[in-house]
C-alpha cells in the first residue's frame, strides 16, 4: 500500500497531529513500509474465520457516578475556577 | 542481591548512572520488599511520565490497582523505570530520557517496552520489577536481560492504572530472577477489580504449588512456523533447551500454528488502532503538556500532540487512524481481527494436543544500540514470538535458557492455555532448576 503525501496529510489530520513538510514526507515513506509488509495479510484465505466470534463481548460495569479523589486542577495545564482553559471555540 | 528498600536505593545510585533503567526513586519509600514499576503505571507518591515529553510533571490521583495490592502485600514501591514512550517499542530507545543499556553489554539494547523493569532486575537493583505487555514488551526485554518474564493471561491482572496502549491486549507484567519469585508476585496482584471490567473473575490459583513437580509426562509443542527458519546459536540453544525437557521426562512433539507467521502483520493493525483511539486524550487540555503556540482549539489539539509525542508514537498513531479510516477499516481492521480469529482456532486446537507450546523468546540476543532505529519494520519483527499470545489472550513466560558466543543472554518462551500460569510456572520452574541460567550474574551488577 503506497501512501501519498496527500493521504499522510490526510490521516494526520484525523489523529490531530502537526507535522512539517519533511517530517510529513518521512512518515509517508515509514508507512508505505510497513504497510506493504502488512499486505500479506491480503493473501490469507479468511474464509473459515467467518464464523468465528470475538472470543466475549467486553463486559461493561454501570454507569453511575461514583467518588472522584481527583483534584483535576492539580494536573491542568490552565484552569480557573472549576474549569479547564481553553481558546475561544465559539465563532471559530 | 537488593533485598531491602535502603539496599535498592544504594544499588541503583551506584549502577544507574550507565544503565539509564530507573526515571525516578522514591528515596521516601517506606520499608518493605523493594520493587520497581514501570512508568506507565500510576502512583500517587510519584509523577508517571510514561517516558513522554507529552506528560510533564503528572502526577496521578490514584494509585494503580496492582500498586494497592503491592502496598498491603508489604512490597515497597522504590523507583519508576524506564520504558519506549508509551511502551511503544521494543528497545527503550524511544524512550524520552534515553535509552537503557544492557547489563550484559553496555553498547546493547535492553529490549522493551520494559526494558527498565528488566534491566534493573538483572543489575540486581531490585528482586523484582513490574512491566507490562501488548505484544512481548515484558518477555523481550526479560529475553535480551536474561531474567524470568510472564505475561499472564489477559484479564488475569487488573489494568486500572496502566496507562493504556492498547486495551484489548494490554496486561501487566512481571519481572524476577526465577521462576518461584515471579509466581509468587503472581499471586499478589493478580484477581478480579471492580475497576477493570475485563479483569477475570475466576479465582487466584496458588501459583508455586506445582513449582516442583517436574515435567515427567507433560506434553510440550515445538511451534514448527515459528521455529522453521531458525539458524545458528538461537537454534542450537533452542534444541538443547528441548533435550532438557526431554531428559526431565516431559514429551516434546512437533506442534502447528499455521497463522502464528501473520502476528506482526496483525498485530501493528489491532494494536496501533486501538493505541490511535486511547492516545487521543492526551490533547493539552485536562493533563500533560500544553504548546505555548496559542492560536485555536483546533491548533492547540495538533501542536500540543505534534510537540509532545515522539516520532514512534506518532508514526502508530498514524498506522491506527489508517487502519480505522473509511474506505481502510474492512481490508485493514477487519481483515486483521478475522487472521487473529484464526489463530486463536489455530493455538485452540494445539492446546487440545500439548500443555504447552514452545518457540524461543526472540528471534536473535540483544541488538547494537542504533542498529534498528532507523528501521522500524525490522524492530517490529523482535516481537515476532512473543506477539502471538497477546493477540489471542494465553499466558507465556521468558526463561533464561544459556548465552550466545558474545556472552548475551537467550531465552526459552513456553506458552500456555488460559489460565494456565500455575502450568507455566511448573515448567519454568524446572528448567531453571536444570540449568542454573537463573543465576548467572550480569557482568554490570553489584558484587
Amino acid at each position: 500500500m503506497k501512501i501519498s503525501r496527500d493521504e499522510a496529510k490526510r490521516i494526520a489530520d484525523l489523529a490531530h497531529l502537526a507535522f512539517d513538510d519533511a517530517a510529513l514526507d518521512r512518515m509517508a515513506a515509514e508507512m508505505t513500509k510497513i504497510l506493504t509488509y502488512i499486505d500479506q495479510l491480503a493473501e490469507v484465505d479468511i474464509s473459515g474465520a467467518a464464523g468465528f466470534s470475538p472470543p466475549t463481548p467486553t463486559p461493561l460495569r454501570e454507569d453511575v457516578p461514583g467518588s472522584q479523589p481527583a483534584d483535576p486542577a492539580r494536573n491542568a495545564p490552565a484552569w480557573d475556577d472549576g474549569y479547564f482553559v481553553v481558546p475561544k471555540v465559539i465563532g471559530e | 542481591m537488593s533485598d531491602t528498600v535502603a539496599s535498592a536505593l544504594r544499588a541503583i545510585a551506584e549502577l544507574n548512572p550507565r544503565l539509564n533503567a530507573v526515571l525516578r526513586v522514591n528515596e521516601n519509600a517506606p520499608e518493605g520488599r523493594p520493587i520497581a514499576l514501570k512508568d506507565n503505571i500510576v502512583t500517587t507518591d510519584m509523577p508517571t511520565s510514561c517516558a513522554s515529553r507529552i506528560l510533564p510533571g503528572f502526577v496521578s490521583p490514584f494509585d494503580a490497582t496492582v500498586v494497592s495490592r503491592l502496598r498491603a502485600a508489604g512490597w515497597s514501591i522504590v523507583a519508576k523505570t524506564n520504558l519506549d514512550e508509551f511502551a511503544m517499542g521494543s528497545s527503550t530507545e524511544h524512550s524520552a530520557f534515553g535509552v537503557t543499556r544492557n547489563p550484559w553489554n553496555l553498547d546493547c539494547v535492553a529490549g522493551g517496552s520494559s526494558g527498565g523493569s528488566a534491566a534493573a532486575v538483572a543489575a540486581r537493583m531490585v528482586p523484582a520489577a513490574l512491566g507490562s505487555e501488548t505484544g512481548g514488551s515484558v518477555r523481550q526485554p526479560a529475553a535480551l536481560c536474561g531474567v524470568i518474564g510472564l505475561k499472564p493471561t489477559y484479564g488475569r491482572v487488573s489494568r486500572n492504572g496502566l496507562v493504556a496502549f492498547a486495551s484489548g491486549l494490554d496486561q501487566i507484567g512481571i519481572v524476577t530472577k526465577t521462576a518461584r519469585e515471579c509466581a509468587e508476585l503472581l499471586g499478589v496482584i493478580a484477581g478480579h477489580d471492580p475497576l477493570d471490567s475485563t479483569s477475570s473473575a475466576r479465582p487466584v490459583d496458588d501459583y508455586t504449588a506445582d513449582c516442583g513437580a517436574g515435567v515427567r509426562g507433560l506434553r510440550f509443542g515445538v511451534v514448527r512456523e515459528a521455529v522453521e527458519k531458525l539458524e545458528g546459536e538461537v537454534r542450537a540453544n533452542f534444541e538443547a533447551a528441548l533435550d532438557v525437557l526431554r531428559r526431565g521426562g516431559g514429551i516434546v512433539e512437533e506442534a502447528s500454528v499455521p497463522a502464528i507467521g501473520h502476528a506482526i502483520a496483525v498485530y501493528y493493525i489491532v494494536a496501533n488502532a486501538e493505541a490511535s483511539a486511547n492516545l487521543s486524550r492526551f490533547d493539552g487540555v485536562r493533563y500533560g503538556h500544553r504548546s505555548a503556540g496559542g492560536g485555536t482549539l483546533k491548533e492547540l489539539y495538533f501542536r500540543s500532540r505534534g510537540e509532545g509525542f515522539g516520532d514512534e508514537v506518532k508514526r502508530r498513531i498514524m498506522l491506527g487512524t489508517f487502519a480505522l479510516s473509511a474506505g481502510y477499516y474492512d481490508s485493514y481492521y477487519g481483515r486483521a481481527q478475522a487472521v487473529r480469529a484464526l489463530m486463536r482456532a489455530d493455538f485452540s486446537s494445539a492446546f487440545e494436543k500439548f500443555d504447552y507450546l514452545l518457540t524461543p523468546t526472540t528471534p536473535e540476543p540483544a541488538f547494537r544500540i542504533g542498529a534498528k532505529t532507523d528501521d522500524p519494520l525490522s524492530m517490529y519483527l523482535s516481537d515476532i514470538f512473543t506477539a502471538p499470545a497477546n493477540l489471542v489472550g494465553i499466558p507465556a513466560i521468558a526463561v533464561p535458557s544459556g548465552f550466545s558466543k558474545e556472552r548475551l543472554p537467550l531465552s526459552l518462551q513456553i506458552m500456555a492455555p488460559h489460565f494456565g500460569e500455575r502450568a507455566l510456572f511448573r515448567a519454568a520452574a524446572f528448567f531453571e532448576g536444570e540449568t542454573g541460567y537463573a543465576m548467572s550474574r550480569a557482568p554490570f551488577s553489584p558484587l
